[in-house]
Protein backbone atom coordinates (compact mmCIF):
# COMPACT_ATOMS: atom_id res chain seq x y z
CA UNK A 1 0.00 0.00 0.00
CA UNK A 2 1.04 3.60 -0.96
CA UNK A 3 1.35 5.53 2.19
CA UNK A 4 2.05 9.52 2.96
CA UNK A 5 4.84 8.98 3.85
CA UNK A 6 6.18 6.98 0.94
CA UNK A 7 5.48 9.16 -1.91
CA UNK A 8 6.77 11.74 0.38
CA UNK A 9 10.09 10.21 0.15
CA UNK A 10 10.01 9.28 -3.31
CA UNK A 11 9.24 13.15 -3.91
CA UNK A 12 12.06 14.10 -1.69
CA UNK A 13 14.34 11.62 -3.68
CA UNK A 14 13.71 13.11 -7.36
CA UNK A 15 14.34 16.65 -6.10
CA UNK A 16 17.38 15.33 -4.69
CA UNK A 17 18.87 13.86 -7.51
CA UNK A 18 16.68 15.53 -10.28
CA UNK A 19 19.25 15.54 -12.80
CA UNK A 20 19.65 12.04 -12.59
CA UNK A 21 15.52 11.76 -12.99
CA UNK A 22 15.61 13.85 -15.37
CA UNK A 23 18.07 12.44 -17.60
CA UNK A 24 16.17 8.91 -17.27
CA UNK A 25 12.86 10.82 -18.03
CA UNK A 26 14.40 12.26 -21.47
CA UNK A 27 15.71 9.12 -22.44
CA UNK A 28 12.55 7.56 -21.99
CA UNK A 29 10.79 10.37 -24.09
CA UNK A 30 12.72 9.89 -26.72
CA UNK A 31 11.83 6.42 -26.96
CA UNK A 32 8.11 6.38 -26.59
CA UNK A 33 8.27 9.95 -29.42
CA UNK A 34 8.98 6.73 -31.80
CA UNK A 35 6.26 4.31 -30.40
CA UNK A 36 4.03 7.36 -30.12
CA UNK A 37 4.85 8.40 -33.55
CA UNK A 38 3.89 4.52 -35.04
CA UNK A 39 0.50 4.44 -32.90
CA UNK A 40 -0.29 8.10 -34.67
CA UNK A 41 0.43 7.23 -38.09
CA UNK A 42 -1.70 3.93 -37.28
CA UNK A 43 -4.55 5.37 -36.12
CA UNK A 44 -4.66 8.13 -38.91
CA UNK A 45 -4.59 4.82 -41.57
CA UNK A 46 -7.21 3.09 -39.75
CA UNK A 47 -9.59 6.39 -39.94
CA UNK A 48 -9.04 6.05 -43.72
CA UNK A 49 -9.42 2.33 -43.78
CA UNK A 50 -12.60 2.58 -42.28
CA UNK A 51 -13.63 5.72 -44.53
CA UNK A 52 -12.70 3.64 -47.74
CA UNK A 53 -14.39 0.16 -46.50
CA UNK A 54 -17.59 1.90 -46.55
CA UNK A 55 -17.40 3.85 -49.26
CA UNK A 56 -20.65 2.74 -50.20
CA UNK A 57 -20.19 3.51 -53.53
CA UNK A 58 -20.04 0.88 -56.37
CA UNK A 59 -18.85 2.12 -59.93
CA UNK A 60 -20.76 0.25 -63.21
CA UNK A 61 -18.68 1.47 -65.99
CA UNK A 62 -20.46 0.59 -69.22
CA UNK A 63 -19.78 -0.53 -73.18
CA UNK A 64 -19.77 2.53 -75.61
CA UNK A 65 -22.67 0.03 -77.05
CA UNK A 66 -25.12 0.11 -74.90
CA UNK A 67 -28.30 1.12 -75.39
CA UNK A 68 -30.23 3.99 -73.97
CA UNK A 69 -33.34 1.57 -73.08
CA UNK A 70 -30.33 -0.76 -71.86
CA UNK A 71 -29.04 1.82 -69.35
CA UNK A 72 -32.57 2.56 -68.34
CA UNK A 73 -33.44 -0.89 -67.66
CA UNK A 74 -30.10 -1.54 -66.00
CA UNK A 75 -30.90 1.67 -63.75
CA UNK A 76 -34.61 0.55 -62.42
CA UNK A 77 -33.00 -2.84 -62.03
CA UNK A 78 -30.68 -1.39 -59.90
CA UNK A 79 -33.11 0.89 -57.78
CA UNK A 80 -35.18 -2.03 -56.71
CA UNK A 81 -32.37 -3.71 -55.69
CA UNK A 82 -32.25 -3.82 -51.54
CA UNK A 83 -29.36 -2.33 -49.95
CA UNK A 84 -29.11 0.44 -52.85
CA UNK A 85 -29.43 4.05 -51.56
CA UNK A 86 -29.43 5.45 -55.40
CA UNK A 87 -28.54 5.41 -58.98
CA UNK A 88 -27.07 7.87 -60.81
CA UNK A 89 -26.15 7.80 -64.79
CA UNK A 90 -23.07 9.41 -65.92
CA UNK A 91 -22.71 9.85 -69.30
CA UNK A 92 -19.07 10.28 -71.15
CA UNK A 93 -19.28 13.46 -72.06
CA UNK A 94 -20.79 14.37 -68.20
CA UNK A 95 -17.48 12.32 -66.95
CA UNK A 96 -15.25 14.24 -69.10
CA UNK A 97 -16.44 17.64 -67.87
CA UNK A 98 -16.18 16.40 -64.22
CA UNK A 99 -12.73 15.57 -64.82
CA UNK A 100 -11.98 18.73 -66.42
CA UNK A 101 -13.48 20.94 -63.43
CA UNK A 102 -11.63 19.15 -60.67
CA UNK A 103 -8.23 18.39 -62.60
CA UNK A 104 -8.61 22.10 -64.02
CA UNK A 105 -7.06 20.85 -66.90
CA UNK A 106 -6.94 20.77 -70.78
CA UNK A 107 -8.06 17.93 -72.19
CA UNK A 108 -7.94 18.55 -76.01
CA UNK A 109 -5.21 15.63 -75.87
CA UNK A 110 -7.57 12.85 -74.11
CA UNK A 111 -9.79 11.02 -76.00
CA UNK A 112 -13.14 10.25 -75.81
CA UNK A 113 -13.10 6.65 -74.82
CA UNK A 114 -11.23 7.52 -72.08
CA UNK A 115 -13.89 8.61 -69.92
CA UNK A 116 -16.88 5.68 -70.49
CA UNK A 117 -20.06 6.52 -68.94
CA UNK A 118 -21.21 5.04 -66.18
CA UNK A 119 -23.68 4.20 -63.21
CA UNK A 120 -22.63 5.33 -59.92
CA UNK A 121 -24.36 3.36 -57.16
CA UNK A 122 -24.84 4.66 -54.03
CA UNK A 123 -25.23 1.46 -51.14
CA UNK A 124 -26.18 1.47 -47.74
CA UNK A 125 -22.75 1.34 -45.77
CA UNK A 126 -23.75 -1.00 -43.52
CA UNK A 127 -24.50 -3.54 -46.47
CA UNK A 128 -22.74 -6.60 -46.25
CA UNK A 129 -19.70 -7.91 -48.32
CA UNK A 130 -21.46 -11.15 -49.22
CA UNK A 131 -24.69 -8.85 -50.73
CA UNK A 132 -21.94 -6.31 -52.47
CA UNK A 133 -20.28 -9.32 -54.09
CA UNK A 134 -23.37 -11.17 -55.45
CA UNK A 135 -24.75 -7.72 -56.99
CA UNK A 136 -21.42 -7.20 -58.22
CA UNK A 137 -21.24 -10.42 -59.75
CA UNK A 138 -24.81 -10.54 -61.11
CA UNK A 139 -23.95 -7.43 -62.54
CA UNK A 140 -20.64 -8.33 -64.37
CA UNK A 141 -22.69 -10.59 -66.17
CA UNK A 142 -25.00 -8.38 -67.90
CA UNK A 143 -23.85 -7.92 -71.60
CA UNK A 144 -24.07 -4.03 -71.59
CA UNK A 145 -21.65 -3.66 -68.18
CA UNK A 146 -17.89 -3.46 -68.95
CA UNK A 147 -15.89 -3.21 -65.63
CA UNK A 148 -17.24 -2.26 -61.91
CA UNK A 149 -14.93 -0.79 -59.38
CA UNK A 150 -15.76 -0.97 -55.62
CA UNK A 151 -13.11 0.26 -54.52
CA UNK A 152 -12.04 -3.20 -52.83
CA UNK A 153 -8.38 -3.15 -53.91
CA UNK A 154 -7.71 0.19 -52.39
CA UNK A 155 -9.33 -0.64 -49.14
CA UNK A 156 -7.00 -3.82 -49.54
CA UNK A 157 -4.16 -1.95 -50.07
CA UNK A 158 -4.91 0.26 -47.39
CA UNK A 159 -5.26 -3.11 -44.74
CA UNK A 160 -2.15 -4.33 -45.72
CA UNK A 161 -0.88 -0.83 -44.85
CA UNK A 162 -2.57 -0.53 -41.72
CA UNK A 163 -1.15 -4.23 -40.61
CA UNK A 164 2.56 -3.29 -41.92
CA UNK A 165 2.13 0.13 -39.39
CA UNK A 166 0.20 -2.68 -36.52
CA UNK A 167 3.34 -4.61 -36.84
CA UNK A 168 5.62 -1.69 -36.90
CA UNK A 169 4.09 -0.62 -33.61
CA UNK A 170 4.50 -3.92 -31.96
CA UNK A 171 7.84 -3.79 -32.42
CA UNK A 172 8.96 -0.60 -31.53
CA UNK A 173 6.68 -1.14 -28.66
CA UNK A 174 8.73 -4.02 -27.77
CA UNK A 175 11.50 -1.81 -27.84
CA UNK A 176 10.22 1.19 -25.81
CA UNK A 177 9.42 -1.95 -23.36
CA UNK A 178 12.99 -2.94 -23.18
CA UNK A 179 14.27 0.27 -23.31
CA UNK A 180 11.95 1.52 -19.84
CA UNK A 181 13.46 -1.77 -18.15
CA UNK A 182 16.87 -0.94 -19.11
CA UNK A 183 16.80 2.96 -18.44
CA UNK A 184 14.75 2.75 -14.79
CA UNK A 185 16.23 -0.40 -13.81
CA UNK A 186 19.27 0.64 -13.97
CA UNK A 187 18.63 4.68 -12.77
CA UNK A 188 16.90 3.08 -9.84
CA UNK A 189 20.20 1.30 -9.33
CA UNK A 190 22.23 3.87 -9.52
CA UNK A 191 19.82 6.09 -7.03
CA UNK A 192 20.07 3.13 -4.87
CA UNK A 193 23.89 3.28 -4.84
CA UNK A 194 23.86 6.99 -3.78
CA UNK A 195 21.07 6.14 -1.52
CA UNK A 196 23.15 3.41 0.18
CA UNK A 197 23.65 4.86 4.07
CA UNK A 198 19.90 6.07 3.93
CA UNK A 199 19.01 2.44 3.15
CA UNK A 200 21.49 1.03 5.66
CA UNK A 201 20.07 3.58 8.48
CA UNK A 202 16.54 2.07 7.08
CA UNK A 203 17.31 -1.19 7.88
CA UNK A 204 19.27 -0.34 11.37
CA UNK A 205 15.93 1.28 12.44
CA UNK A 206 13.57 -1.67 11.78
CA UNK A 207 12.09 -0.88 8.08
CA UNK A 208 10.85 -3.74 6.30
CA UNK A 209 11.53 -4.21 2.99
CA UNK A 210 8.47 -3.01 1.26
CA UNK A 211 8.77 0.37 3.57
CA UNK A 212 12.77 0.96 1.59
CA UNK A 213 11.40 -0.50 -1.77
CA UNK A 214 8.19 1.77 -1.75
CA UNK A 215 9.60 5.21 -2.69
CA UNK A 216 11.97 3.56 -5.07
CA UNK A 217 9.05 2.47 -6.93
CA UNK A 218 6.90 5.37 -7.05
CA UNK A 219 10.26 6.89 -8.36
CA UNK A 220 10.75 4.46 -11.16
CA UNK A 221 6.78 4.58 -11.82
CA UNK A 222 6.76 8.62 -11.99
CA UNK A 223 9.64 8.62 -14.41
CA UNK A 224 8.09 5.71 -16.76
CA UNK A 225 4.59 7.82 -16.60
CA UNK A 226 6.50 11.36 -17.22
CA UNK A 227 8.49 9.87 -20.22
CA UNK A 228 5.77 8.66 -21.65
CA UNK A 229 3.67 12.30 -21.09
CA UNK A 230 6.87 14.18 -22.28
CA UNK A 231 6.47 11.99 -25.80
CA UNK A 232 2.57 12.76 -26.22
CA UNK A 233 3.91 16.49 -25.39
CA UNK A 234 5.95 16.66 -27.96
CA UNK A 235 4.31 14.24 -30.81
CA UNK A 236 1.22 16.90 -29.60
CA UNK A 237 2.91 19.87 -30.70
CA UNK A 238 4.38 18.53 -33.99
CA UNK A 239 1.25 17.18 -35.04
CA UNK A 240 -0.52 20.07 -34.47
CA UNK A 241 2.20 22.21 -36.06
CA UNK A 242 2.14 20.13 -39.28
CA UNK A 243 -1.46 20.13 -39.06
CA UNK A 244 -2.45 23.40 -39.12
CA UNK A 245 0.38 23.58 -41.89
CA UNK A 246 -0.86 21.30 -44.35
CA UNK A 247 -4.98 22.29 -43.40
CA UNK A 248 -7.46 20.96 -45.76
CA UNK A 249 -5.20 19.87 -48.60
CA UNK A 250 -4.37 16.65 -46.72
CA UNK A 251 -8.20 16.09 -45.46
CA UNK A 252 -9.66 16.44 -49.07
CA UNK A 253 -6.91 14.06 -50.38
CA UNK A 254 -7.32 10.90 -47.70
CA UNK A 255 -11.40 11.99 -47.43
CA UNK A 256 -10.75 11.89 -43.45
CA UNK A 257 -9.37 14.61 -40.81
CA UNK A 258 -6.16 13.88 -39.34
CA UNK A 259 -6.38 12.97 -35.43
CA UNK A 260 -4.12 13.39 -32.90
CA UNK A 261 -3.79 9.69 -30.72
CA UNK A 262 -7.36 8.81 -28.86
CA UNK A 263 -7.18 9.31 -25.09
CA UNK A 264 -7.29 5.69 -24.72
CA UNK A 265 -4.18 5.32 -26.63
CA UNK A 266 -2.46 8.45 -24.87
CA UNK A 267 -3.32 7.22 -21.47
CA UNK A 268 -2.45 3.50 -21.99
CA UNK A 269 1.06 5.00 -22.75
CA UNK A 270 1.19 6.98 -20.11
CA UNK A 271 -0.22 3.88 -17.89
CA UNK A 272 2.14 1.25 -19.42
CA UNK A 273 5.48 4.04 -18.37
CA UNK A 274 4.02 3.91 -15.15
CA UNK A 275 3.72 0.23 -14.69
CA UNK A 276 6.43 -0.75 -16.42
CA UNK A 277 8.84 1.65 -14.19
CA UNK A 278 7.94 0.22 -10.99
CA UNK A 279 8.53 -3.36 -12.68
CA UNK A 280 12.10 -2.05 -13.51
CA UNK A 281 13.01 -0.57 -10.04
CA UNK A 282 11.70 -3.84 -8.50
CA UNK A 283 14.05 -5.70 -10.74
CA UNK A 284 16.78 -3.46 -10.09
CA UNK A 285 15.80 -3.44 -6.36
CA UNK A 286 16.08 -7.21 -5.70
CA UNK A 287 19.45 -6.91 -3.64
CA UNK A 288 19.24 -4.42 -1.44
CA UNK A 289 22.00 -3.17 0.41
CA UNK A 290 22.67 -6.05 3.33
CA UNK A 291 23.13 -4.86 6.61
CA UNK B 1 7.38 3.33 27.40
CA UNK B 2 8.98 0.99 24.75
CA UNK B 3 6.93 0.07 21.79
CA UNK B 4 6.43 -3.70 20.23
CA UNK B 5 4.11 -3.42 18.49
CA UNK B 6 4.65 -1.73 15.07
CA UNK B 7 1.74 0.37 14.17
CA UNK B 8 1.51 -0.45 10.35
CA UNK B 9 2.12 -4.38 10.40
CA UNK B 10 0.75 -5.03 13.81
CA UNK B 11 -1.29 -7.73 12.36
CA UNK B 12 1.33 -9.85 10.71
CA UNK B 13 2.01 -12.53 12.71
CA UNK B 14 6.01 -12.86 11.58
CA UNK B 15 6.35 -9.87 13.65
CA UNK B 16 8.78 -10.00 16.67
CA UNK B 17 6.95 -10.94 19.64
CA UNK B 18 9.27 -10.85 22.66
CA UNK B 19 8.10 -12.70 25.56
CA UNK B 20 8.50 -9.78 27.92
CA UNK B 21 5.20 -7.00 27.30
CA UNK B 22 4.07 -4.00 28.26
CA UNK B 23 0.25 -3.71 29.06
CA UNK B 24 -2.47 -6.16 30.23
CA UNK B 25 -0.16 -9.12 29.03
CA UNK B 26 2.44 -8.38 31.17
CA UNK B 27 4.32 -11.99 31.43
CA UNK B 28 5.53 -11.57 35.14
CA UNK B 29 8.18 -14.46 34.52
CA UNK B 30 9.51 -12.94 31.38
CA UNK B 31 10.41 -9.93 33.97
CA UNK B 32 12.22 -11.94 35.94
CA UNK B 33 14.77 -13.53 33.11
CA UNK B 34 17.59 -11.78 31.99
CA UNK B 35 16.92 -9.79 28.92
CA UNK B 36 19.87 -10.67 26.91
CA UNK B 37 21.50 -14.81 27.04
CA UNK B 38 23.95 -16.05 25.01
CA UNK B 39 24.36 -19.71 25.24
CA UNK B 40 26.96 -21.76 23.34
CA UNK B 41 27.79 -19.30 20.59
CA UNK B 42 30.06 -20.10 17.78
CA UNK B 43 30.40 -17.51 14.76
CA UNK B 44 32.92 -17.73 12.39
CA UNK B 45 33.60 -15.75 9.24
CA UNK B 46 35.96 -18.15 7.64
CA UNK B 47 36.59 -21.59 8.12
CA UNK B 48 39.29 -22.39 10.79
CA UNK B 49 38.72 -18.62 12.00
CA UNK B 50 36.31 -18.88 14.52
CA UNK B 51 35.55 -15.44 16.19
CA UNK B 52 33.25 -16.78 18.94
CA UNK B 53 34.05 -20.26 20.61
CA UNK B 54 31.42 -21.25 22.97
CA UNK B 55 30.23 -17.74 24.44
CA UNK B 56 28.06 -17.23 27.26
CA UNK B 57 26.68 -14.47 28.70
CA UNK B 58 23.54 -13.12 30.74
CA UNK B 59 22.71 -9.44 31.05
CA UNK B 60 19.69 -8.42 33.63
CA UNK B 61 17.20 -6.13 32.78
CA UNK B 62 18.32 -2.36 33.18
CA UNK B 63 22.44 -3.36 33.37
CA UNK B 64 25.17 -1.03 31.46
CA UNK B 65 27.86 -3.58 30.48
CA UNK B 66 31.44 -2.46 28.92
CA UNK B 67 32.66 -5.06 26.22
CA UNK B 68 36.03 -4.64 25.49
CA UNK B 69 38.97 -7.08 23.91
CA UNK B 70 41.77 -6.49 21.76
CA UNK B 71 41.23 -5.91 18.25
CA UNK B 72 39.38 -8.43 16.11
CA UNK B 73 38.05 -10.27 19.50
CA UNK B 74 34.71 -10.00 18.16
CA UNK B 75 33.30 -7.29 20.07
CA UNK B 76 31.73 -5.67 16.93
CA UNK B 77 31.09 -9.31 15.67
CA UNK B 78 28.33 -10.18 19.16
CA UNK B 79 26.74 -7.16 18.31
CA UNK B 80 26.02 -7.73 14.85
CA UNK B 81 24.91 -10.97 16.15
CA UNK B 82 22.04 -8.78 18.38
CA UNK B 83 20.99 -7.08 15.49
CA UNK B 84 20.66 -9.87 13.03
CA UNK B 85 23.36 -7.97 10.43
CA UNK B 86 25.11 -11.43 10.90
CA UNK B 87 23.41 -15.11 12.39
CA UNK B 88 25.23 -17.45 14.66
CA UNK B 89 26.63 -20.65 13.43
CA UNK B 90 25.58 -22.53 16.52
CA UNK B 91 23.99 -21.66 20.25
CA UNK B 92 21.33 -19.90 21.08
CA UNK B 93 20.75 -15.89 21.79
CA UNK B 94 17.93 -15.14 23.51
CA UNK B 95 16.31 -11.74 23.77
CA UNK B 96 13.54 -10.98 26.10
CA UNK B 97 12.90 -15.20 25.93
CA UNK B 98 12.97 -15.01 22.18
CA UNK B 99 15.96 -16.76 20.09
CA UNK B 100 17.58 -14.04 17.50
CA UNK B 101 19.20 -16.98 16.12
CA UNK B 102 16.09 -18.76 14.68
CA UNK B 103 14.26 -15.55 13.90
CA UNK B 104 13.20 -15.73 10.08
CA UNK B 105 14.42 -12.73 8.19
CA UNK B 106 11.20 -11.05 8.15
CA UNK B 107 10.98 -10.88 11.57
CA UNK B 108 14.40 -8.93 11.70
CA UNK B 109 12.61 -5.16 11.22
CA UNK B 110 10.67 -6.13 14.09
CA UNK B 111 13.47 -7.70 16.36
CA UNK B 112 15.57 -3.90 15.59
CA UNK B 113 12.58 -2.02 16.43
CA UNK B 114 13.52 -2.99 19.88
CA UNK B 115 16.88 -2.08 19.32
CA UNK B 116 18.80 0.97 19.12
CA UNK B 117 21.92 1.11 17.70
CA UNK B 118 25.00 3.00 17.67
CA UNK B 119 28.78 3.42 15.45
CA UNK B 120 31.93 4.72 15.77
CA UNK B 121 30.99 6.59 12.08
CA UNK B 122 27.40 7.39 13.29
CA UNK B 123 25.65 6.43 10.47
CA UNK B 124 23.57 9.84 9.42
CA UNK B 125 22.12 10.75 6.31
CA UNK B 126 24.07 13.66 6.00
CA UNK B 127 22.03 15.44 3.29
CA UNK B 128 18.87 14.98 5.79
CA UNK B 129 17.87 16.83 8.19
CA UNK B 130 18.81 16.55 12.03
CA UNK B 131 15.21 16.14 12.39
CA UNK B 132 14.81 13.75 9.59
CA UNK B 133 17.97 11.43 10.75
CA UNK B 134 15.96 11.28 14.36
CA UNK B 135 12.49 10.97 13.17
CA UNK B 136 13.30 7.83 10.49
CA UNK B 137 12.56 5.39 13.66
CA UNK B 138 9.28 6.74 14.42
CA UNK B 139 8.52 7.01 10.65
CA UNK B 140 9.38 3.61 9.86
CA UNK B 141 6.82 2.66 12.85
CA UNK B 142 3.95 4.92 10.74
CA UNK B 143 3.62 6.82 13.84
CA UNK B 144 1.65 10.15 12.83
CA UNK B 145 3.25 12.95 11.74
CA UNK B 146 1.89 15.25 15.06
CA UNK B 147 3.40 12.31 16.95
CA UNK B 148 6.87 11.96 15.93
CA UNK B 149 7.51 15.30 15.89
CA UNK B 150 7.03 15.35 19.58
CA UNK B 151 9.20 12.34 20.67
CA UNK B 152 11.90 13.73 18.24
CA UNK B 153 11.82 17.26 19.78
CA UNK B 154 12.30 15.64 23.41
CA UNK B 155 14.58 12.99 22.07
CA UNK B 156 16.93 15.98 20.69
CA UNK B 157 16.56 18.05 24.21
CA UNK B 158 17.89 14.57 26.03
CA UNK B 159 20.95 14.60 24.18
CA UNK B 160 21.52 18.37 24.43
CA UNK B 161 20.53 19.37 20.55
CA UNK B 162 17.24 21.32 21.19
CA UNK B 163 16.40 23.55 18.68
CA UNK B 164 18.60 21.96 15.94
CA UNK B 165 16.43 19.80 14.29
CA UNK B 166 16.38 22.33 10.79
CA UNK B 167 20.33 22.06 10.80
CA UNK B 168 22.17 19.46 7.92
CA UNK B 169 23.14 16.65 9.59
CA UNK B 170 26.28 16.75 7.58
CA UNK B 171 27.31 20.54 8.61
CA UNK B 172 27.26 19.24 12.86
CA UNK B 173 30.17 18.62 14.61
CA UNK B 174 31.63 15.07 15.05
CA UNK B 175 30.43 15.13 18.47
CA UNK B 176 27.36 16.48 17.55
CA UNK B 177 26.97 14.08 14.54
CA UNK B 178 27.18 11.43 17.38
CA UNK B 179 24.58 12.85 19.83
CA UNK B 180 22.11 13.11 16.92
CA UNK B 181 22.66 9.29 16.49
CA UNK B 182 22.07 8.83 19.98
CA UNK B 183 18.96 10.67 19.82
CA UNK B 184 17.93 8.54 16.78
CA UNK B 185 18.57 5.43 18.79
CA UNK B 186 16.68 6.19 21.91
CA UNK B 187 13.61 7.81 20.17
CA UNK B 188 11.71 4.50 20.14
CA UNK B 189 12.35 4.09 23.39
CA UNK B 190 14.02 0.47 22.80
CA UNK B 191 14.69 -1.99 25.30
CA UNK B 192 18.28 -2.31 24.39
CA UNK B 193 20.69 -0.06 23.12
CA UNK B 194 23.80 -1.31 21.27
CA UNK B 195 27.01 1.11 20.84
CA UNK B 196 30.22 -0.29 19.46
CA UNK B 197 32.76 2.47 19.95
CA UNK B 198 30.49 5.59 19.88
CA UNK B 199 33.35 7.08 20.90
CA UNK B 200 35.97 6.47 18.47
CA UNK B 201 35.77 9.36 16.46
CA UNK B 202 35.70 12.00 19.16
CA UNK B 203 38.39 13.23 21.73
CA UNK B 204 39.12 12.08 24.96
CA UNK B 205 37.08 15.38 26.37
CA UNK B 206 33.74 14.27 24.27
CA UNK B 207 34.23 10.94 24.60
CA UNK B 208 33.21 11.49 28.09
CA UNK B 209 30.26 13.79 27.78
CA UNK B 210 29.06 11.22 25.19
CA UNK B 211 29.39 8.36 27.67
CA UNK B 212 27.77 10.47 29.93
CA UNK B 213 24.43 10.78 27.91
CA UNK B 214 24.38 7.53 27.87
CA UNK B 215 24.96 7.09 31.82
CA UNK B 216 21.58 9.31 31.71
CA UNK B 217 19.75 6.59 29.11
CA UNK B 218 20.65 4.17 31.38
CA UNK B 219 19.37 5.72 34.45
CA UNK B 220 16.05 6.12 32.33
CA UNK B 221 16.16 2.14 32.91
CA UNK B 222 17.32 1.29 29.37
CA UNK B 223 20.07 -1.92 29.03
CA UNK B 224 23.32 -0.37 27.76
CA UNK B 225 25.97 -2.66 25.85
CA UNK B 226 28.76 -0.35 25.19
CA UNK B 227 31.83 -1.48 23.11
CA UNK B 228 35.19 0.19 23.24
CA UNK B 229 38.66 -0.26 24.00
CA UNK B 230 39.14 3.23 25.23
CA UNK B 231 40.72 2.60 28.68
CA UNK B 232 39.46 5.89 29.79
CA UNK B 233 36.45 5.29 29.86
CA UNK B 234 36.16 2.47 31.46
CA UNK B 235 37.93 4.19 34.41
CA UNK B 236 35.55 7.01 34.29
CA UNK B 237 33.01 4.27 36.48
CA UNK B 238 32.86 1.45 37.99
CA UNK B 239 30.68 -0.96 35.70
CA UNK B 240 29.72 -4.41 35.01
CA UNK B 241 32.78 -5.16 32.07
CA UNK B 242 32.86 -8.22 29.66
CA UNK B 243 36.39 -9.07 28.11
CA UNK B 244 36.33 -10.88 24.91
CA UNK B 245 39.07 -13.28 24.25
CA UNK B 246 39.84 -16.57 22.59
CA UNK B 247 36.33 -16.08 21.39
CA UNK B 248 35.19 -16.23 24.91
CA UNK B 249 33.40 -13.69 27.46
CA UNK B 250 34.99 -12.88 30.43
CA UNK B 251 33.31 -10.99 33.61
CA UNK B 252 35.92 -8.84 35.11
CA UNK B 253 35.24 -6.37 38.39
CA UNK B 254 36.15 -2.64 38.35
CA UNK B 255 36.39 -0.75 41.09
CA UNK B 256 37.18 -3.13 43.11
CA UNK B 257 40.28 -4.20 44.53
CA UNK B 258 41.39 -7.00 42.71
CA UNK B 259 43.35 -9.09 44.12
CA UNK B 260 41.55 -9.86 47.42
CA UNK B 261 38.16 -10.64 44.60
CA UNK B 262 40.78 -12.83 43.20
CA UNK B 263 39.78 -11.32 40.03
CA UNK B 264 42.86 -10.93 36.71
CA UNK B 265 42.41 -7.72 36.43
CA UNK B 266 44.83 -7.07 33.55
CA UNK B 267 42.69 -6.35 30.25
CA UNK B 268 44.16 -8.12 27.63
CA UNK B 269 44.04 -4.69 25.69
N1 LIG C 1 32.44 -9.59 7.39
C1 LIG C 1 33.55 -10.23 7.77
N2 LIG C 1 34.13 -11.14 6.97
C2 LIG C 1 35.24 -11.79 7.35
N3 LIG C 1 35.83 -11.62 8.51
C3 LIG C 1 35.32 -10.72 9.37
C4 LIG C 1 34.13 -9.99 9.04
N4 LIG C 1 33.84 -9.19 10.07
C5 LIG C 1 34.78 -9.41 11.00
N5 LIG C 1 35.66 -10.34 10.60
C6 LIG C 1 36.79 -10.84 11.36
O1 LIG C 1 36.30 -11.29 12.59
C7 LIG C 1 37.16 -10.93 13.64
C8 LIG C 1 36.40 -10.12 14.67
O2 LIG C 1 36.04 -8.89 14.11
P1 LIG C 1 35.27 -7.78 14.92
O3 LIG C 1 35.01 -6.65 14.01
O4 LIG C 1 34.12 -8.38 15.60
O5 LIG C 1 36.36 -7.38 16.00
P2 LIG C 1 36.36 -6.19 17.04
O6 LIG C 1 36.56 -6.79 18.38
O7 LIG C 1 35.16 -5.35 16.86
O8 LIG C 1 37.65 -5.41 16.62
P3 LIG C 1 37.94 -3.83 16.71
O9 LIG C 1 38.26 -3.55 18.13
O10 LIG C 1 39.12 -3.65 15.85
O11 LIG C 1 36.73 -3.13 16.22
C9 LIG C 1 38.30 -10.17 13.01
O12 LIG C 1 39.38 -11.06 12.88
C10 LIG C 1 37.78 -9.76 11.67
O13 LIG C 1 38.82 -9.77 10.73
MG1 LIG D 1 34.77 -3.40 16.16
Amino acid sequence: MLSIGTTRRAQRGMLREWRLHALSVFSLAVAFVCLGAALLVVTNLRAVEDRWAHAGRVSVYLKDSISTPDVEALKSALTATAGVKSVRYISSGQARQDFAQTEKKNLAGLSQEAFPSSIEVEVQPDMADAELTEMVTKLEKLPGVDEIETYQAWTDRLARLVRGGVAASGILALVVFASVLAVVGSTIRLALQRRRTEVEVLKLVGATDRFIKGPFLVEGSAQGAMGAMGALALLATLFFLVKGRLDGELSSLIGVEPSFLPWPIALGMVGVGAVLGALAALLGLRRLVAV
Amino acid sequence: MPRFDDQDDAQESRAFRPLLRQGPRFARDAAARPILMFEDVYKSYRPGAPVLRGMNLVIERGEFVFITGPSGSGKSTLLRLLYRSETVDEGRILFMGRDIARLKDDSVPFLRRNIGVIFQDFKLVKTWSVFENVAITLEVLGLPQRLIKARVGEALERVGLAGRGSDAAGVLSGGEQQRVAVARAIVGEPALILADEPTGNLDPQLAIDILGLFEEIHESGTTVLFATHDRSLLDVRSRRLIVLDEGKAMDVAMGIAPAEEGYDNELPL
